[in-house]
């Protein structure tokens, strides 16, 4: 729970009340490494609100096409849905919005003027794209240089097409370069251009986001044959031709996803037999969980724990690996250091060998400049300023962080456009690392008391069509699955938050609350990593004490009269985001021209919000519930029930007819 | 007309009604309801006619059931009028402890010997729901105010706090009500100790229709020496009995009565109404010292009820 | 503390005929509480204000509810503005107000008849209405649910009615115990409602207590009710000198 209180100055005090969701993040969001506001597009996404869904997300995260497919989600992996049931498909919805909406699909919002100095970035992966955006949007004039004939980066060149196709990381290259991002592909720097040569055609700066772009080998007796293949080289040849030389039993050595990438695309060109040898037992791979299952589920096994010693070659060909075990492969410091044992020694049979046992920093691009590289052969690199030994080349991304995932590669990118900006700017380079707390696990008193609904699963190409063929292995939702899993995320840390002056104590918001969340001493308190934001209370607190986070005070009515400026006499709905685009409930109302306003729940609207339609203008107010047990929130339909009855005895005080306000409750 | 003052021994009993319950004679006692207006002269012509000589007594509602009416006392008086004796009802609810005293000693200018000191049902019931309900006093604390009265003082004092003396003190025969066969007894015969504490001389019961549990109650109240004449309202029909047990506080109507209402014929139901208070008084007198009998508009049976108790 | 319930809104808008520039008050002390008077009311009065005000212009050109305008109207163009202070029975408080008094012509008051009363001492000057009916001291007894405990007499008697007052929950106020209204544990007035006599024999007879009830209670000293008009309560150890030598 948050510590400190808010009052009603400081609230009024705020630049924007949805600053309030700064007080706290929800893990989702605290976790992911450019901290997308996940709770937030996945309610734009639950209401059916696709267009703002792939706005938000992209606020943060220009790869969502990519990330939807790629991501290793870490906000799933944190989703404090798990508690209830299991962690809300953050990607699956990334995905199904993004490959929706498309690159045109999604807004593009350029810097008014876009005059300020140029800005080389040498690679197009995640890493330099993201910080040809954000300089861009800073009014930048970034242009990218990629060796390949595309952008991407790794994704592109990399990741297999049955994992990543091609036509889905076009759409975020596009909506990028829509940016005013200049792309120059097919021109690699160190070769065709120098870094000095960038400066002197007036680049003020340069970013070197080049990645790991050379597999690792190892010097083993063997190891120099054609079929001894470094991953790499395989994977971008694949991507490139979708061919690759192959024998028929084939060994991948190493154990983390590249290598079951590698694996995978072997037995797609035709394979026999295809295996992974690694030093790691099972559960030490670093290879995601679900990777190994899809690559065991398309018939491909792993050694593990077995370190390769030669590789065996007879009359040209391969014949086998000799490899010894490993008797450990961290040492008590966690670090990697593998140990083996040499009176145990195998030979595993293989006619060809992949080499994935690792990448590493190509760094031709320095080629006469002033970057240096350190001892260990790595860039010289600053990680508090992200500059190299020349003060103007700045660097980011794998080739100067741990390897990770693309947007990880993101995240390094928007920071080193900040160090560059400050940079430009003739100021000294700082960059806070301060991030607002993250709201906890949810209580399991509370976490009982959630509704349960499943998670929706995505559906898989079966293992044995899929194997022979490039073709994606996963689907997309549709977007009835998209929405329903969309509505199981429970807005975390957009709750209530009391307005400690203004509160009198009086015990409603307790007494209304469905979670038994509030606690009242002298004012209420509403633990942020309880509540689960159904506004219950805030729309009966009688003094107004109580603000919700994710929705400003008085956010219903403003949305409302927004809506009836411009065309006063209109029919207003309030839709629960349960029945988000569900064309159902316009059957029933006969009403032809209804002004569609989706709420969370209707548990949250108040009666004054209801007699404000009416007072801005609405002809009048279809309020749209779920039946009794379908609400996410328990009781919301008594609630609202209790409210539209009281709204139109009020309406009917007033002279209006009673009908104006009606509810109606849908299955 | 009746004098303005009439004398009072200063002992010995101040009514005929005392008179007859002090001899241990079995006493009736009737009940009239005046007018809502200034026609008083059926209830008059009543009570002349069925009660005067039936009768040793004859009450006179205050307001009942709080539907505004002719008051009690000025009907009271015209009964002394009329030679019969009047047990004046006073309620609390209309009155504060200024407008209750003096409407005693008014009373007592005009004649008026017996008083029954009541409550009164809540404004809410009756037809004026709007009224302000007094309650100044509650019926202890009304027969207080009669027994100080006859102490020559009344409930104020001067500025020195001496109590007002009274020029001329009345005297009154006190009567009080009880609800003997209600659910819980004992807090009815807490409050009949209180009542009769603060003066009450005899009772007047709500109804009964439950002999067995009149006499338990009479067995539990033994201790208390006044006389108890026991409460008879004459059923018309079983739609009323089944209203009473349902709607009216302390009454319980056995089913057996009822159905003896069920079964009579149309020109059968005040025979038998007849009979059933006759019977009710036969299984009853042995255990009190008189009956209250409550017509309800049929004053022309009291003649037959009390033929049919056997005591005419 | 104080319960009130908002008076109907015809009333109120015919307190308020003529009136252009109003300011619904509303008080976050006892009325917020009982969920009559605080902010939300307000605001909630200012809107259903307003669609009276509206009903009433299409009333007076004809428009389509006309025939349903049952509600008074102000009549012509009334400004409703909302405001909220902590407690209108403090003078501090006032000067909380987002909105300046001169602003309006009349202050529509959602707070208990204190705050209404109190209101026009502090400020002569201004029309002070109240939005409220003010009902009695009472206690939330259940949610959405409020209930008379104590009727303010002045003379307090809980102590020998083991805990149930009879003055404010007897529906005649006795003090002798019940009346033959008593029926079945229930007050002849309602059979919703309890009688408080039969509340408290129970309660001292579990009390073991039965001999308070017994024992005659003389006529109450109603001048500590209303008898003596306006009641005051003074700490003398609070006043300010002024106030002293008053």
């Amino acid at each position: 729970m948050r510590d400190g209180s808010l009052t009603s100055k400081q609230y009024a005090e705020l630049a924007s009340p949805a600053d309030l969701m700064q007080r706290e993040w929800a893990p989702c969001r605290y976790h992911c490494p450019v901290h997308a506001d996940v709770r937030a597009y996945i309610e734009h996404a639950a209401a059916g609100r696709f267009g703002a869904a792939i706005d938000t997300i992209r606020d943060n995260l220009p790869f969502a096409a990519i990330c939807g497919r790629i991501c290793h989600h870490p906000c799933e992996a944190n989703c404090r849905r798990e508690d209830v049931d299991s962690a809300l498909a953050i990607r699956e919805v990334k995905r199904f919005v993004a490959e929706l909406q498309g690159a045109k699909g999604s807004t593009v919002r350029k810097a008014a003027k876009q005059d300020k100095a140029k800005v080389a970035i040498i690679g197009a992966g995640p890493a330099g794209m993201a910080a040809a955006l954000d300089l861009a949007k800073l009014g930048y004039r970034p242009t990218v240089f990629e060796k390949f004939p595309f952008a991407g980066g790794i994704p592109a060149t990399a990741i297999p097409k049955y994992r990543l196709p091609r036509e889905v990381i076009q759409i975020d290259i596009d909506w990028i370069c829509a940016h005013g991002v200049e792309l120059v592909t097919g021109v690699e720097i160190g070769k065709d251009k120098s870094i000095e040569q960038l400066k002197a055609e007036g680049f003020s700066a340069v970013l070197v986001a080049a990645g790991l772009a050379k597999s690792r080998m190892l010097p083993l007796p063997g190891a120099d044959h054609p079929l001894v293949r470094p991953v790499l080289d395989f994977l971008q040849e694949i991507s490139l031709t979708e061919k690759s030389a192959i024998g028929q039993d084939v060994l991948v050595i190493g154990g983390g996803n590249v290598a079951v990438d590698a694996a995978r695309s072997a037995l797609r060109l035709g394979a026999k037999r295809v295996r992974m040898m690694c030093l790691e037992a099972e559960a030490e791979m670093p290879a995601w969980e679900w990777e190994r299952t899809e690559a065991r589920e398309e018939g491909i096994d792993f050694i593990n724990r077995r370190g390769p010693v030669e590789i065996l070659v007879k009359s040209g060909k391969i014949t086998g690996v000799k490899a010894r075990k490993v008797t450990r492969v961290f040492d008590e410091n966690k670090r990697f250091n593998p140990q083996y044992d040499d009176g145990d020694v195998t030979t595993v049979e293989c006619d060809c060998v992949v080499m994935a046992i690792g990448q590493m920093a190509d760094l031709g691009f320095a080629r006469g400049s002033n970057v240096k590289a350190d001892a260990r052969g790595r860039v010289e690199f600053s990680p508090v300023t992200f500059q190299t030994s020349d003060p103007a080349v700045f660097a980011c991304g794998e080739i100067v962080t741990p390897p990770g995932s693309a947007v990880e590669a993101c995240a390094s990118g928007q920071r080193a456009v900040k160090a560059i900006d400050l940079f430009l700017s003739g100021r000294a380079i700082r960059l806070s690392d301060e991030l607002p707390p993250f709201i906890g696990k949810i209580a399991p008193a509370v976490g009982e008391k959630v509704r349960q609904v499943p998670r929706n699963k995505v559906a898989t190409a079966d293992a044995a069509g899929r194997k022979s063929s490039f073709e994606p292995v996963d689907f997309n939702y549709v977007e009835a699955a998209a929405l329903c899993e969309a509505r199981r995320c429970m807005g975390c840390g957009g709750g209530a938050e009391v307005l400690v002056d203004k509160c009198a104590g009086c015990l409603t918001c307790l007494r209304v609350c469905p979670f038994g969340i509030p606690k009242v001493a002298d004012v209420a308190t509403i633990d942020s990593a309880l509540c689960q934001a159904c506004g219950m209370c805030a729309a009966e607190c009688p003094n107004n004490a109580i603000v919700s986070r994710s929705k400003p005070a008085r956010d219903l009515a403003t949305r409302t009269a927004a809506i009836l400026k411009d065309k006063p006499g209109q029919v207003i709905a309030y839709i629960c985001g349960q029945h988000a685009s569900a064309e159902k409930w316009k059957a029933i109302t006969e009403v032809p021209e209804v002004n569609e306003v989706y709420v969370t729940s209707t548990a949250g609207i108040s009666v004054n919000d209801m007699l404000s339609a009416l007072v801005n203008g609405a002809s009048s107010l279809l309020v749209i519930a779920c039946h009794e047990g379908a609400d996410r929130y328990p009781n919301a339909v008594g609630r609202i029930r209790a409210r539209v009855m009281q709204a139109k005895s009020l309406i009917q005080e007033a002279g209006l007819n009673g009908e104006r306000i009606k509810l109606f409750e849908l299955a | 007309m009746t004098e303005p003052h009439v004398e009072t021994p200063a002992t010995g009993p101040v009514s005929k009604l005392q008179a007859e319950l002090d001899s241990g004679k079995f006493v009736f006692t009737g009940e009239i309801g005046p007018a809502k207006g200034t026609n008083v002269e059926k209830c008059l012509h009543e009570a002349e006619e069925y009660l005067k000589h039936t009768v040793t007594a004859v009450n006179v509602t205050d307001i009942q059931t709080a539907v505004m009416r002719t008051g009690s006392l000025s009907v009271s008086h015209m009964l002394t009028d009329r030679g019969i004796e009047p047990v004046y009802q006073m309620v609390t609810r209309d009155r504060n402890r200024l407008g209750l005293q003096s409407d005693l000693l008014s009373a007592y200018c005009l004649g008026v010997r017996n008083v029954l000191a009541l409550t009164g049902d809540h404004v809410s019931m009756g037809d004026h729901p709007d009224a302000k309900p007094v309650y100044d006093l509650d019926s202890v604390g009304l027969l207080e105010a009669m027994s100080t009265l006859e102490r020559g003082s009344d409930m104020g004092s001067d500025a020195k706090g001496n109590p007002n003396v009274l020029d001329g003190v009345p005297r009154f025969f006190k009567g009080c009500a009880v609800t003997p066969c209600t659910e819980e007894v004992e807090p009815q015969i807490i409050k009949l100790e209180k009542k009769v504490q603060a003066g009450a001389q005899f009772v007047q019961t709500q109804a009964v229709y439950d002999p067995e549990a009149f006499e338990r109650f009479m067995e539990k109240i033994a201790h208390i020496k006044v006389p108890v004449l026991v409460g008879i309202v004459m059923l018309k029909n079983a739609g009323m009995a089944r209203y009473m047990n349902s709607s009216v506080p302390g009454v319980f109507v056995p089913e057996s009565i009822i159905q003896r209402l069920v079964k009579a014929s149309k020109d059968d139901k005040q025979k038998v109404s007849i009979d059933i208070c006759g019977e009710l008084i036969q299984k009853m007198k042995h255990c009190c010292q008189g009956a209250h009998l409550m017509t309800l508009g049929w004053d022309h049976c009291v003649p037959a009820i009390i033929q049919a108790a056997g005591l005419a | 503390m104080i319960v009130a319930e908002r008076k109907p809104l015809n009333e109120i808008v015919q307190s308020l005929a003529g009136r252009k520039r109003v300011l619904v008050l509303g008080c976050g002390g006892c009325v917020a509480v009982c969920c009559s008077g605080g902010e939300k009311q307000a605001e909630l009065l200012g809107e259903q204000l307003k669609l009276a005000a509206q009903v009433a212009c299409k009333a007076a050109s004809g428009g389509e509810e006309a025939a349903r305008g049952g509600t008074a109207a102000p009549g012509g163009k009334v400004e409703i503005t909302v405001d909220c202070i902590t407690r209108q029975c403090d003078r501090e408080f006032f000067a909380n107000m987002k909105h300046d008094l001169k602003d309006f012509d009349v202050v529509l008051s959602t707070a208990c008849g204190v705050g209404v009363g109190y209101m026009t001492a502090l400020y002569p000057e201004k029309v002070i209405l109240p939005a409220l009916n003010t009902t009695f001291y009472g206690a939330n007894v259940a949610p959405g649910q409020w209930q008379e405990f104590c009727h303010g007499c002045g003379d307090c008697v809980l102590a020998w009615t083991g805990g149930v007052c009879p003055i404010a929950r007897c529906s005649k106020s006795l003090i002798n115990g019940a009346c033959g209204g008593t029926n079945h544990g229930k007050c002849e007035v309602s059979k919703d409602m309890d009688c408080a006599w039969y509340l408290i024999y129970k309660r001292l007879k579990e009390l073991g207590r039965l001999e308070d009830l017994r024992k005659m209670r003389p006529a109450r000293q109603w001048s500590k009710d209303r008898g003596k008009g306006v009641r005051r309560l003074t700490h003398e150890e609070l006043m300010q000198d002024t106030e002293v030598q008053k």
